[in-house]
């Protein structure tokens, strides 16, 4: 770097690089937020979190390619994983806390089968493109992503402030309240059952809406967009930033993805081939998922007091 | 009848590989998702001994169950025992499980790769059998699976240790009361419970190419003959494991290959739906 | 003495059940611990045995300070504990459940056994049934069974006779007695207080985790403050 024209010629470079770590951070800051919704405010083991993200992505893109109008295909996208949602909770809320995280996880699985061989419907290994953006028309293409950006974080404020509110509210109330022993709202007659019903519903159809923006970002998805890691991503994620905090749960996305971004620059500096340093990445994320859990459950910016310790 | 000789194959595999998510599940009351990575960890050990050693398949077998159950005797002394003390919380352990299943995973990655391998061991014809064809291998597996289960029946039903596992599945705090050293019937439960894992693994490897995924796509079957067979109650998994392994098979008559794998889910679903407590309870 | 407790302040993490408790068992006796629901007989003898850490006071066992050992330590030392529910392993048979009891022995048990099936014919009868199948009486007489296998010299019984049908119920409190003739020291929190004062050399009445009342069985039943508080008189 010599002179100004240097340095501002990096700067050219990195700004887009920044506005791509803001957006990824932002898309996943929502998807986070609905995980946080079940598992930090609620208690609900959800394993399967990515599969409503894809069913939300899917959704949408291919309804807007068979014709129908972009605001619809989203709600239907939204709507539909919000129903998965409820399907899943049916089986398994009644039961211990750890038969939804199995059947969670398997049905993300069985999901991802699904979007990789039914071609007529999903068309397959090769994914789905050339489904309209929002606004493509309007926005030129190169401010295209800062418009996105823009978008997208002024999504993300909407959704957290309608869940701050949402917690403060006597429903957000009762949810905690079967985080910590479940005996208490029960006793009192709130319908248990229904109100984790209620949770993993809105916690998929939030999902479901980061999955539709994870597409207009990718301008592509496929099953390999979807792998079982994308939970994990999540749960790091609030576990990073303070499990039941929503505003740690966004600083926890910015934190990972800023990460992510990292070994990317390092990975050209150590001669690790390209499936060595994926591996590496996911090895420092089940590290840090276990060490986290052991000695810092509470997180690394979330309150003690938010936590239930004991069963 | 092929499918039959296919799913009693696949399903002595996942048999052999649940009794110990089972009695750990149990026991702990904590689902351990690492489970299918310590499958998958000691069919690449026996790779590496099989393969880069070039040992024989029989040495390979042995020197895969050590190395697996040592790695479970350090994960129980630095991971579940501390955590027991400190009375953490069913949903803790299971999440630190599930990031001990990503680390395991990535390990296998990062040090053989993502691409499929297999044994060094010469490939045999398949016999008659009824018109279908069986492989050596396959009767191998088989056997193999059978005569362990016949030991493990052994263990838990004559020895002291063994029936103190049981014990301990059925009501930790009163064994604590009577005076049983819990944490060293837990070891040993680890100890077994992952032998037999490591066992499935290196059997599993003769049927299916080694990937570092096998484990992974191994668990959802895992817990669904589990939970078919009742959580802790071996005999049951043992039962629900050859009914996964078959309806998996079976349904490939029907269903593309492709959906083997929801068959298990599917299966698990309508059991916890219909008894949640699983249909095998009065196997003992 | 076989057992002295002084001034036990014990009970669950933020919550103190017992605010300061004193007993003692002699050799030999029966001793029962009555007292209305919450009074902290249940949390007492948890806390004995060492199920609970004492937040302070001394707990002293065949003249050794015990406070706060681990319950499979004092399991070695000499003191038998019978939960309320859960006193038995179901999917093993009754004689499993018998030599779980004695688990830490490494002799011959069969002298033990003989005299469990003594006290309780019926589980030499179903010894080779699972304890999950029995009736309730008899897997009772199992959960207690199993606390004999060490010959305890002194054993702890947290509601022996809940749940059990009157005739079982007489029969349980028999039955004590000849597990207390055959030398064991025995302490019983009961809520059938009449049937386990009866049965009883001294008794014990806590009232909100302090003692409120002792003295002999006799006596407690003639109390009048006592029958009217505590047994609904």
């Amino acid at each position: 770097m010599t002179g100004l024209t240097g340095s501002a010629g990096c700067f050219d470079a990195i700004l887009p690089y920044i506005v791509t770590i803001l957006l990824i951070s932002s898309i996943y800051a929502i998807f986070a937020l609905g995980l946080n919704l079940e598992w930090g405010f609620t208690g609900l083991l959800n394993f399967g979190h990515v599969a409503f993200f894809a069913i939300g992505a899917y959704t949408t893109v291919l309804l807007d390619l068979w014709g129908c109008p972009l605001v619809l295909s989203i709600i239907a996208g939204v709507a539909l994983a919000g129903f998965f949602g409820f399907l899943l909770g049916i089986p398994t809320l009644r039961l211990r806390a750890d038969y939804l995280a199995i059947v969670t996880i398997g049905f993300s699985e069985v999901l991802r089968f699904i979007l990789l061989n039914e071609e007529w419907l999903t068309r397959g290994p090769f994914g789905v493109y050339g489904f309209e953006r929002p606004f493509q028309d309007v926005i030129p293409y190169q401010y295209y992503n800062t418009f996105l950006l823009i978008l997208y974080v002024a999504i993300l404020v909407a959704i957290y402030a309608s869940l701050e509110r949402l917690m403060h509210s006597p429903w957000g109330r009762v949810l905690k309240s079967i985080r910590e022993d479940e005996s208490v709202p029960s006793a009192l007659g709130k319908n248990v059952f229904w109100y984790k019903i209620q949770s993993l519903m809105l916690g998929s159809a939030i999902a479901g809406l980061a999955g539709a923006l994870l597409a207009f970002y990718l301008q592509y998805v496929s099953p390999a967009t979807f792998k079982p890691i994308e939970t994990f991503h999540a749960w790091i994620i609030i576990i990073l930033g303070g499990t039941a905090s929503n505003r740690g749960t966004i600083v926890g996305a910015l934190i990972l993805w800023t990460f992510f971004s990292g070994t990317k620059f390092i990975s050209r500096l150590v001669p690790l081939e390209s499936h060595q340093m994926g591996a590496f990445r996911m090895i420092v994320i089940g590290l840090l998922l276990m060490l986290l859990m052991m000695y810092k459950p509470e997180g690394i910016f979330g309150k003690k007091e938010e936590l239930a310790l004991s069963d | 009848m092929q499918l039959i000789i296919n799913g009693l194959v696949i399903g002595s595999i996942i048999a052999l590989t649940a009794i110990g998510l089972s009695m750990i599940y149990k026991t702990l009351n904590f689902v351990n998702f690492a489970h299918g990575d310590f499958v998958a960890f000691a069919a690449y050990i026996a790779l590496l001994t099989n393969v880069a050693l070039g040992m024989n398949l029989a040495v390979a077998f042995a020197v895969a169950i050590l190395a697996t159950v040592a790695l479970g005797v350090v994960v129980e002394k630095l991971v579940w025992m501390p955590m027991r003390r400190k009375n953490a919380t069913q949903t803790t352990l299971i999440i630190i499980s599930i990031g001990l299943a990503l680390v395991l995973r990535n390990i296998l990655i990062f040090v053989w790769g993502g691409d499929t391998q297999s044994y060094n061991i010469p490939v045999r014809r398949g016999f008659d059998f009824f018109g279908a064809v069986i492989t050596p291998n396959q009767i191998l597996v088989i056997v193999t699976a059978f005569f362990l289960m016949f030991l493990l029946h052994h263990l838990l039903s004559r020895t002291k240790i063994g029936k103190a596992m049981r014990a301990l599945s059925d009501n930790v705090d009163l064994a604590r009361i009577s005076g049983i050293d819990t944490d060293r019937v837990i070891l040993r439960t680890w100890v077994i419970g992952l032998g037999l894992a490591a066992a499935g693994g290196v059997l599993y490897g003769l049927v299916t190419a080694i990937r570092p995924s096998m484990g992974w796509f191994l668990l959802l079957p895992m817990f669904a003959a589990v939970i078919l067979g009742g959580i802790g109650n071996p005999y049951g998994t043992i039962a629900g494991g050859m009914v996964i392994g078959l309806s998996q098979e079976l349904s490939t008559a029907v269903l593309p290959t492709e959906y083997k794998f929801a068959v298990s889910f599917i299966v698990m679903t309508i059991v916890l739906l219909i008894k949640p407590e699983g249909i095998f309870g009065w196997v003992r | 003495m076989i057992l002295e407790v002084e001034g036990v302040v014990s009970g669950y993490t933020d919550l103190d059940i017992l605010n300061s408790v004193s007993m003692c068992i002699r050799t030999g006796e029966i001793v029962s611990i009555i007292g209305p629901n919450g009074s902290g007989k249940s949390t007492l003898m948890k806390t004995v045995f060492g199920l609970l850490r004492p937040r302070s006071g001394k707990i002293i066992f065949k003249g050794e300070d015990i406070t706060g050992i681990a319950p499979d330590t004092i399991v070695k030392k000499g003191m038998g504990y019978v939960p309320q529910d859960k006193e038995f392993f179901p999917s093993l048979t009754v004689l499993e459940n018998l030599e779980m009891g004695a688990f830490i022995r490494n002799d011959d048990i069969s002298g033990s056994l003989e005299w469990v099936y003594r006290i309780f014919p019926v589980l030499e009868e179903k010894s080779q049934i699972r304890a999950g199948s029995l009736s309730g009486g008899e897997q009772r007489m199992v959960g207690i069974g199993r606390a004999l296998m060490l010959s305890p010299d002194l054993l702890l019984l947290d509601e022996p006779s809940a749940g059990l049908a009157p005739l079982m119920r007489d029969m349980m409190f028999e039955k004590l007695i000849e597990i207390n003739d055959a030398g064991t020291s025995i302490a019983i929190v009961e809520q059938n207080a009449v049937r386990s004062l009866a049965i009883s050399d001294r008794g014990y009445v806590l009232e909100t985790g302090r003692n409120r009342f002792e003295g002999r069985g006799a006596d407690i039943l003639g109390n009048e403050d006592v029958l009217r508080l505590y047994l609904g008189g």
